[in-house]
């Protein structure tokens, strides 16, 4: 359930590219991630997604977790503040990149009407808040580490919401094809302390999707490896619709499905507030 | 017939000396080149293979809960106190360095900066490392003392109570080398130094290290043995060629088995890297035809009358010796673990090697030695003016002319040893196979004090309701609760954790730390939404390591203080206990390192013993055969019974506990004691049977004096060499090698003077019994 996206862009996107050789071959990597977070992560002023983790341990057996996932871009670039068409439209990051994400589960049974807020804020530690049913109790929660794992999946929160650029350093190491898509490799190392000692990913040229990444250990031993596996059009946009990160060395993997993708919901951001958690947006959730 | 054979096999060596002596060297280095290709294997666990009941279900169980076969604890003790920023920062600093270690799998490292800790604070959860900085001032360490000592998942496992000592716990990948990684972690903490001291403790240190050291006591004590016997025999008989030619046929015979053993691709195992110094044990049997050529080079004035003369008298008790211990070793080949098996069959080869040496190799080097020297060595064998050979006298004397004294005095002794092995433990404590002052059980025995334990058992309890993910349940958790209770009022147990302290733990929080919330929740509901709560931050290893994915199975983790088998059964028996008297529908089932020594030292234990019984029957058989007499067997193997009983009963008494070293030493004794009861009573049986055909008949007294005197002193030389090599071994640095040395020693004594006492009083006593049988026959 890393990246979630976006709509809006990837068919302007294209067409801006195409127009602009400078952007086309963006001679620096921050530029690629740049890109490619805004392609993966901020895609469309709004996004939602019916999701479906399924977490496989060592031993091969499965547990699923049903949700629907919401998510509002709030910064510039969303609707509560005066959209500037080129971040509208996701081809410039937001300088400021807040977000809004709301996660209502459906399954399993125990879980049911769980639901998990984040707001995201560029600039300081994201607020986050869980709805405990059993106890109609909204609960703080400290987001410390944003890179614990997500709901004991194998992705952590940053995969799934993404990662200060400026946190780590990039470099472009190569270009090459992955499964016939030319990309952009390039490396990350960590400026502070991370889970990892450096990353590598391969970007899709075409649409800037992180097509596939690698996770190297303190050892400076491979021990996630993220893959786009399903990548679909939904309005015109480059959507990542089912991806997987395995944990190389536990064995353990989880595998996260995209269904009845939508972008630009003419979300408020009401709806996604602390009072959403026990009165959850209805309409969104079907 | 094969008399006959042997006999010329000694005839031809004497007669084609060189050709023999080429031969035999050029196949010892034949073999000899094998020896690069040698493989070794440290690890005891693999004593059972990968497909064993147990190596199976722990790795189900390690692969269901996301589990490592292996942990080192890393203790940081500081009698000050643990919490000033100069501790808690060398503590970090390890760390760090620690999960950089290949073989060490970093991201379940537990420790002060990366475990989990549950919190809430002004009215936020947090779900965070307990410390991910250092902190600098008062507040800060204040705050971090609270956090720790309120948390009861942490007092006991990575803090004592009084916070002087802290532990890191260190997984690692599967085929990391604990000692490997143990060195390196030695090294990281040799660099910080300072006020604190530091630990390392744990199955994988102590198994490795004792793997790694057994292999080098070996090159160091079967050569020295070697050397010490070299000595022994140069005083024994004064001539450096014989001595070093009783040298090379044991070298011979380790040569040629151990270069089988790696042509044939087996691997040199912690038991079979025992070989060569049980081969030089055996070969020692060899001093029996020294013993006599001496006598007969005093005798004869051809020097290859004599050696063939030699061979003659000792042929017969030199043949069945070594098919005895042969015996005793070859039964080992029918038991259920193969490195037992590669064992058995390798001494068992080296010992026929041995015996097809003593009729070729060794009464060829004869012919090389000089008269001069043989003339003055055998100077002093004369069994008149031998004083040892008086004294021999002496003792079967004594045993012949006060039988009844003798028989009651060791059937007293017989009885005590007898009262004493109803005393003896089983048990087995790798730990404890390092001497009281080693690091490593220093380590362990501090962490032991201090914190919750360092031998790690599971108990998986497996839920048998049809309820879905019925762990959720308050019934079930409550029950793993109780369970926990239960093993914890046990001594050994430490510490215990599951599933059920992290559901209280959130329990609490959530409701604003209260003290009174430190309890199961009341609905499964809500069980579950702590759970996913808790899942939402911690590291998936937190709850995967205590239930696994579907609920239905719960781990519960239990910290041991001891190493000893013994606790692990303990806390198998309390729980089934505590199953009967609480039924639900669950199944509990051990697991984890504590358990697989306890299961593989049992096993091992219980091989050998079988191999044991079995031995004894074959030896009384081939007893039987030898003497062609069932009754002169019973005679002959009750020197045997007696040193074992006595032995076992000592060990009983000493409170020793009767551990998977002993029990391998059980099948030696069998192959060796009996030894000295097959010289003397062929050697006996010839001398009377020798003065009746020459018709000068001889008092069954006197001709036990004369086997005491003469053969008896092959017999006490055989000891006094047996004892003088393993003696080395009570200065070895593992304490099984010291029981090893100390058993063989005090065998080797016991068995040469119930063979030269005790006999010749049973003999007496039942001579009419034991001739009436032989005057039938004829």
């Amino acid at each position: 359930m890393t990246g979630f996206m976006l709509k809006t862009a990837a068919a302007m996107a294209l067409a801006m590219t195409a127009a602009t050789p400078a952007q086309a071959q963006p001679a620096d990597a921050a530029a690629i991630v740049r890109k490619m977070h805004q392609a993966f992560f901020y895609q469309g002023e709004s996004f939602k997604a019916r999701v479906k983790m399924t977490l496989t341990g060592a031993s091969g057996k499965e547990r699923l977790r049903e949700l629907t996932m919401l998510r509002l871009n709030t910064g510039p670039g969303g609707p509560s503040a005066r959209p500037d068409e080129a971040v509208r439209s996701g081809l410039s990051m937001p300088k400021n990149g807040d977000q809004r994400y709301f996660m209502y589960f459906h399954s399993p049974g125990d879980v049911r009407r769980m639901a998990f807020l984040v707001y995201k804020y560029a600039a300081r530690e994201d607020d986050r808040w869980l709805f405990i049913p059993a106890l109609n109790l909204v609960q703080r929660i400290a987001a410390k580490d944003s890179q614990s794992s997500f709901a004991g999946s194998d992705f952590s929160y940053e995969d799934v919401s993404g990662r200060d650029l400026e946190a780590d350093e990039h470099k472009l190491l190569r270009e090459e094809e992955l499964g016939g898509k030319p990309c952009h490799v390039i490396e990350s190392v960590p400026r502070g302390s991370a889970s990892y000692k450096r990353k590598t990913s391969w970007v899709d040229k075409a649409n800037f999707l992180p097509l596939k990444e690698e996770y190297y250990d303190v050892q400076d031993q491979l021990f996630k490896e993220f893959l786009a596996e399903e990548v679909k059009d939904v309005d015109g946009a480059p959507t990542v619709t089912k991806r997987s990160m395995k944990s190389v060395k536990s064995g353990h993997k989880t595998v996260v499905e995209f269904s009845d993708v939508r972008y630009r919901l003419g979300l408020r951001a009401e709806e996604l507030s602390e009072r959403a958690l026990r009165n959850p947006p209805g309409s969104w959730l079907k | 017939m094969k008399r006959l054979r042997d006999f010329s096999l000694a005839a031809f060596s004497v007669d084609h000396p060189r050709w023999v002596v080429a031969l035999t060297v050029t196949i010892t280095l034949g073999f000899l080149t094998q020896f690069p290709k040698a493989r070794t294997d440290t690890n005891p666990k693999n004593m059972l293979p990968p497909d064993s009941e147990v190596r199976v279900s722990n790795d189900a169980v390690e692969r269901t809960f996301g589990l490592y076969e292996d942990m080192i604890a890393v203790g940081i003790a500081n009698e000050s106190g643990l919490l000033n920023p100069g501790t808690l920062g060398k503590i970090k600093r390890i760390t760090d360095e620690i999960l950089e270690i290949p073989g060490v799998a970093a991201r379940d490292v537990a420790g002060f900066t990366t475990i989990d800790n549950v919190t809430a604070e002004n009215g936020t959860l947090r779900v965070s490392p307990l410390m991910g900085e250092v902190p600098k001032d008062a507040g800060g360490l204040e705050e971090l003392r609270r956090q720790l000592f309120e948390n009861p998942m942490f007092v006991g496992r990575i803090v004592s109570r009084d916070g002087s000592t802290g532990a890191i716990y260190v997984p690692l990948e599967k085929g990391a080398n604990g000692k490997a990684v143990a060195d390196q972690i030695r090294e990281i903490v040799r660099r910080e130094g300072g006020p604190e001291s530091y630990h390392i403790a744990g199955d994988p240190v102590a198994r490795d290290t004792f793997g790694t050291e057994m292999f080098k006591l070996m090159a160091i004590f079967a050569p020295l043995a070697g050397l010490v016997m070299f000595a022994v025999r140069y005083l024994m008989f004064g001539d450096l060629f014989l001595s070093i030619a009783l040298m090379m046929d044991a070298m011979i015979a380790i040569v040629w088995s151990m270069g089988l053993l790696i042509m044939l691709g087996f691997p040199i195992h912690i038991m079979s890297s025992m070989a060569p110094v049980f081969l030089m044990a055996i070969a020692t049997d060899s001093i029996h035809i020294f013993n006599e050529f001496y006598f007969r080079r005093k005798e004869e004035q051809d020097k290859k009358a004599a050696i063939l003369k030699t061979m003659e008298a000792v042929g017969r008790p030199v043949r069945y010796t070594a098919l005895a211990t042969a015996a005793g070793f070859a039964v080992l080949l029918f038991m259920d673990i193969i490195p037992v098996r590669v064992f058995g069959g390798l001494v068992a080869f080296g010992t026929v090697l041995l015996r097809i040496l003593s009729f070729s190799f060794v009464p060829a080097m004869f012919t090389f030695v000089r008269e001069e020297s043989i003339k003055k060595a055998s100077q002093g064998e004369d069994i008149e003016s031998s004083r040892a050979s008086r004294l021999l006298g002496r003792l079967a004397g004594l045993g012949a002319r006060r039988p009844w004294a003798v028989v009651l005095t060791g059937l007293a002794f017989f009885a005590v040893a007898v009262a004493g092995t109803t005393r003896i433990r089983v048990n087995n404590n790798m730990v404890e196979w390092f001497k009281a002052s080693s690091e490593v059980r220093t380590a362990d025995r501090v962490m032991n004090q201090a914190l919750g334990g360092t031998s790690l058992g599971y108990l998986v309890i497996d839920s048998k309701a049809t309820e879905d993910e019925f762990i959720k349940t308050p019934q079930a958790l409550r029950h793993i609760e109780g369970l926990q209770r239960r093993l914890e009022r046990l001594p050994y147990v430490g510490k215990t954790t599951s599933v059920v302290d992290y559901v209280k733990r959130i329990n609490r929080v959530l409701h604003k730390d209260d003290p009174a919330h430190d309890t199961v929740p009341e609905t499964k509901e809500l069980v579950g939404q702590y759970l996913f709560l808790f899942s939402m931050s911690a590291k998936p290893s937190d709850l995967d390591n205590v239930v696994d994915p579907s609920f239905q199975k719960a781990n519960v983790w239990v910290q041991l203080k001891t190493w000893d088998a013994k606790a692990m059964r303990d806390v198998i028996e309390a729980a089934k206990a505590y199953q009967r008297d609480t039924p639900l529908a669950m199944e509990i089932k051990p697991a984890g390192i504590a358990y697989f020594n306890l299961v593989w030292n049992d096993t091992v234990l219980w091989d050998m013993i079988k191999g044991f019984l079995l031995a004894l029957a074959v030896i009384f058989a081939i007893l039987a055969v030898n003497f062609r007499s069932a009754r002169w067997a019973m005679v002959g193997y009750v020197p045997l019974l007696f040193t074992v009983v006595l032995i076992y009963g000592a060990v009983g008494i000493a409170g020793k506990d009767f551990d998977m070293p002993i029990s391998v030493l059980s099948c030696l004794s069998l192959g060796m004691a009996v030894d000295f009861s097959i010289h003397f009573i062929n050697r006996f049986r010839e001398r009377i049977s020798s003065r009746r055909a020459s018709h000068d008949p001889e008092s069954i007294e006197d001709a036990l004096i004369w086997t005491a005197a003469r053969p008896g002193k092959g017999i006490l030389r055989n000891a006094v060499l047996f004892a003088a090599a393993f003696s080395v071994m009570l200065f070895a640095p593992l304490t099984p090698y010291v029981t090893v040395g100390a058993f063989i020693v005090s065998m080797m004594l016991l068995s040469a003077l119930l063979c030269l006492v005790y006999i010749p009083a049973l003999i007496v006593l039942s001579r009419n019994w034991l001739f009436a049988a032989e005057e039938v026959r004829k």
